[in-house]
């Protein structure tokens, strides 16, 4: 965007947004370098205006409540380590979004996205307009070194195809994130989303599909693709976000620990039986999947 | 007492240059550079008569021409200015294709490196490559260092096989014991007079862009171009790879309203034709064929390697 076109972003938020959440969004840093942009491609103007949409998506269609958003750093490196589930990334855009809506400085969370994001137009200028990179592991270290907030799912994309039999049950995690951590000194926030995995029940992934369309999995849910388009719309199940206490794995071991394979397997196993004990703690306290009685 | 540090002399190919012209009246005033052989393929042009004849010395010579070069190495001007550091700037930088310009890129390249290490006294070969010889995917990261992979797509353009061929003659002859060889992988030159493709395409009128695709693209100064390679004359042990890159980073539709031309985006099918069109009406000096997935693809220079060996320090600001 240009000088005049951020002004025009910037009056239709005004229209659009309540004024406490409009002075919120304007609140946000960004790292420019001169133009308007961080040095990943981050745009503010953009974020604000994607925000005019996603406020009703958080606020009234998945209702999201969330605690513990006082473990989340106001500024310096962190990682939010999620469990990631329901066919499409919509948890890491509610947490997103939770960061911007409840921290009393708001932050923009930055998350990796899937490679073959890069190969479709205007997705891929939109996502990394609102500050989201492609999942290489560089980008991973030079965010953490720009002193940002990363969101990782370490069980994977894979996780977003997790039948629905196989719910809230996490994939072994992967263990790049505690060797970033490790590296840079960074506090892993255990984040357990409650809800996205009831949004669309897969019930079968195709992979032959998948494989052949490039895509990490092709989902038969129960609405999809019986209702066609529609289908893809995830159901209105309340989320509920829990943030946990800092990890600081790095407190007791040394950067050097990255270089043995087997104590970083088991950090990444401790971080995955903390993510696993808050999902089944905010299971037991959940009252009901969608939530409406309570709304 | 302290010995006094030898100054440097330095032969530099492509004088004519742009960047040629403006390193050569940089060096000029340089107290820590001795003489300068500048070396072009055309008459001395005027931009250097007013440089003192005891430490410049203007040569022509074409580097394709083995007895031209061999004169030129062993030539009684080599020889008096003593020259201990090559700076190898000649090299076709327009669109141009052919066996001559492919001859000039690469084998001119080869045949000049091979040279120097033969001659024994010259002891750092400084190589400006620049930005395209990587290999632009979606799956990239933001920040490109100097071991991300290389372009060796079969059918690239040949303006970008001859980069990656000469980089790579370059990078080959590193191990040698005799001579430092350094690589300046630069980013996009922009400024006035300087013929690339980058330039081409902001004085576009208009800027046609691939749909969809908005990347982020760096712009490098002059005055870091000649920053940078001055640091690589000067750095007594330095050698290897190094990424250059300058201050200004932003996305190309910014750069191009900063520039004040129209930016129109079409479907990518279309750009070839509408491209050749342009060209045809002399709208444009931009090859979009060359530059397709730079069009596409966000390459950023990771800069912290000629921070850290070099004292590099991007400092020049581009003004539009």
């Amino acid at each position: 965007m240009n000088k005049s076109q951020r002004k025009r972003a910037l009056a239709i938020a005004r229209r659009l947004l309540p004024p406490e959440d409009y002075e919120r969004f304007l609140g946000i840093n960004i790292n420019d370098t001169g133009f308007g942009f961080d040095q990943f491609g981050l745009e503010k103007e953009t974020t604000i205006l994607a925000m005019c949409v996603v406020q009703y998506i958080y606020k009234h269609y998945f209702r999201v409540l969330s605690d513990g958003i006082e473990n989340v750093p106001l500024k310096g490196k962190a990682i939010i380590a999620a469990n990631h589930s329901g066919v499409l990334p919509i948890d890491a855009a509610m947490v997103a979004s939770d960061l911007i809506f409840k921290m009393d400085q708001p932050r923009i969370l930055r998350s990796m996205v899937d490679n073959f994001m890069g190969f479709l137009p205007f997705v891929n200028t939109f996502f990394c307009r609102l500050g989201q990179v492609v999942g290489a592991r560089r980008n991973f270290r030079d965010l953490l070194q720009s002193d940002e907030i990363v969101a990782v799912f370490p069980e994977g994309a894979k996780a977003l195809g997790k039948r629905f039999t196989q719910r809230y049950q996490l994939y072994r995690f992967n263990v790049g994130f505690i060797e970033l951590s490790l590296t840079h000194k960074a506090p892993i926030i255990p984040t357990a989303v409650i809800g996205a995995e009831e949004q669309a029940p897969l019930l079968l992934n195709i992979k032959p599909l998948a494989r052949a369309l490039g895509f990490p999995y092709f989902p038969i849910t129960a609405t999809f693709p019986w209702l066609g388009p529609i289908g893809i719309v995830p159901l209105p199940t309340q989320y509920h976000i829990h943030y946990g206490k800092p990890i600081r794995f790095f407190d007791e071991y040394p950067p050097e620990t990255v270089k043995d394979p087997e104590k970083v397997r088991m950090l990444a196993d401790q971080a995955q039986i903390i993510v696993q004990d808050m999902i089944n703690n905010g299971l037991d306290a959940r009252e009901s999947v969608f939530g409406f009685q309570e709304s | 007492m302290a010995r006094r540090p030898e100054k440097l002399n330095v032969l530099i190919t492509g004088a004519s240059t742009s960047i040629g012209r403006h390193l050569v009246l940089h060096l000029a005033g340089d107290k820590k550079i001795g003489s300068i052989l500048a070396v072009a393929r055309h008459e001395k042009p005027y931009f250097f008569n007013d440089l003192p004849p005891d430490s410049f010395t203007y040569k022509t010579c074409d580097i394709l021409k083995h007895r031209e070069l061999n004169d030129l190495l062993y030539s009684r001007a080599f020889k008096n200015a003593k020259i201990n550091t090559v700076v190898h700037l000649a090299f076709h930088s327009g669109v141009t294709r052919g066996q001559k310009v492919h001859q000039l890129n690469v084998k001119g390249t080869k045949t000049l490196l091979e040279k120097c290490i033969e001659n024994g006294n010259i002891k750092k070969f400084i190589f400006k490559s620049s930005d395209v010889v990587y290999k632009l995917a979606p799956d990239n990261p933001v920040f490109l260092d100097e071991n991300a992979d290389l372009n060796f797509d079969p059918d690239a353009d040949q303006w970008i096989k001859d980069r990656v061929d000469a980089d790579m003659i370059c990078r080959s002859l590193m191990d040698n014991k005799k001579m430092n060889i350094v690589i300046l992988r630069m980013s996009n030159i922009i400024g006035r007079n300087i013929a690339g493709q980058l330039n081409a395409y902001f004085d576009s009128k208009p800027i046609f862009k691939t749909m969809g695709f908005n990347p982020l693209i760096n712009l490098l100064h002059m005055k870091d171009v000649i920053q940078s390679i001055r640091l690589a004359i000067l750095g007594r042990t330095c050698r290897g790879i190094y990424n250059i890159g300058g201050v200004d980073t932003a996305p190309i539709t910014t750069i191009a309203d900063l520039a004040g031309s129209r930016v129109m985006s079409i479907p990518e099918p279309m750009l070839p034709v509408v491209n050749w069109f342009q060209r045809k009406m002399q709208l444009t000096k931009y090859y979009y064929s060359v530059d397709k997935d730079r069009q596409k693809y966000t390459c950023l220079l990771d800069i912290a390697k000629a921070k850290k060996n070099l004292g590099y320090q991007p400092e020049g600001r581009v003004e539009f």
